[in-house]
């Protein structure tokens, strides 16, 4: 499948990551729906993308509603007439240690709040289904060729202070084998799904990030610096002209290890 | 170009090219693209219709009437806190704009 021609629609594309994906698609001849919460990062997105030349529309939606995934998707098709690719780069961070303990008593004296959990469940993981679901859903029923792309992330492993991010990103990992797998059962050939983890990549919420603490996460990383969302973009964009890509998850880490030097 | 007024908003339909752009209003009198490079090639009228089917799916005039999260309280020792349930399905669709259904004052 070519960029150029096809429509994509990228969640959370108002920065970071998506915002990234957004503008290589564009770049590259793509029209793109530009889904975000934020209505500001939305207006800047689409028309950074107007200057660019591109075609683009901009949708406020929260991917924990159904109704607005359904809206997303419909206004999507309704402005290109059709869908040809679907990122859910929507995310959200709530970190916290399952339990934390009284210095002195040794007893527990926190539980990470459900709040905590559903919250980063519901949007990375939940709002990343309900994406695929029904882009893949336009697909079908369109009769369009389809790539659906879920963010996982490195953190997949398991990360510490991270239960929730870690058991949504490794969930969403496992969605391309499974979607794939149930596409072949049904017999649904057009559709492909290759989900993207990437490691520290330098979006507002890591640059912004204690420097002391930023310079101790690089130490780990083979590549020295962190992964710029553009490189994140450029693997997805990579994965829509590939077509033997399918059904599988690639990492893109810059070489990140454990401290001594295994790679995660 | 073309303008037309939608719950509230004001939005125009402007020609660029061969295609079209959707700007609107924002509250603090700037402007923003709800859509950049559209329709290409169709007619003014056209470009028009289209842009407001499209404005009417991507800001949808409705009440999102949601009831307390009973599920996900935050809770500070004992005390749970029952914030709103923004997830609920509970959508409620008021098919009238506000120019179909004007203000009574």
């Amino acid at each position: 499948m070519e960029i150029k021609g096809s429509v994509a629609l990228v969640t959370g594309g108002g920065n970071g990551i998506g915002e990234a994906v957004v503008k290589h698609f564009a770049r590259h001849g793509a029209r793109v729906a530009v889904v975000d919460m934020v209505q500001k990062n939305i207006d800047r997105v689409v028309k950074d993308i107007k200057d660019l030349g591109g075609e683009a529309i901009g949708i406020q939606a929260n991917v924990t509603s159904e109704a607005d995934i359904a809206r997303m998707i419909k206004g999507t098709v309704e402005a290109f007439g059709k869908l040809n690719i679907a990122v859910a780069c929507a995310g959200i961070i709530r970190d916290g240690t399952m339990l934390s303990l009284d210095k002195e008593t040794g007893k527990v004296s926190k539980k990470l709040g459900l709040d905590k959990w559903q919250a980063v469940i519901d949007t990375n993981l939940t709002g990343t289904f309900l994406t695929m679901r029904d882009a893949a859903e336009a697909m079908v029923n369109g009769g369009w060729e389809g790539l659906l792309v879920p963010i996982s992330s490195v953190n997949k492993v398991g990360q510490v202070g991270q239960i929730n991010y870690s058991s949504a990103k490794v969930a969403d990992a496992l969605m391309p084998k499974t979607i794939v797998g149930e596409f072949l059962m049904r017999g649904i050939r057009n559709i492909r799904c290759v989900a993207i983890a990437p490691g520290y990549t330098a979006t507002p919420m890591l640059t912004g990030m204690n420097q002391d603490a930023l310079k101790a996460i690089l130490e780990d990383v083979h590549l020295g610096r962190l992964v710029a969302p553009e490189e994140i973009a450029s693997i997805i964009g990579h994965c829509v002209e590939n077509e033997a890509l399918n059904a599988t998850t690639i990492e893109i880490t810059g070489g990140l290890c454990y401290p001594k030097g295994i790679a995660k | 170009m073309h303008s037309f007024s939608y719950n509230d908003m004001q939005f125009s339909v402007e020609k660029r090219d061969d295609r079209w752009d959707i700007s609107y209003q924002l509250p603090n009198g700037s402007s923003a693209l709800a859509g950049a490079g559209l329709f290409a090639g169709l007619q003014e009228s056209e470009a028009a219709a289209r842009a407001l089917a499209l404005i009417k799916t991507i800001f949808p005039v409705g009440i999102r009437s949601v009831g307390p999260d009973v599920t996900h309280p935050n809770t500070i020792g004992d005390l749970k806190i029952v914030g709103p349930d923004v997830t609920h399905p509970n959508f409620i669709y008021w098919n009238k704009d506000s120019v179909s259904c004007p203000k009574v004052l």
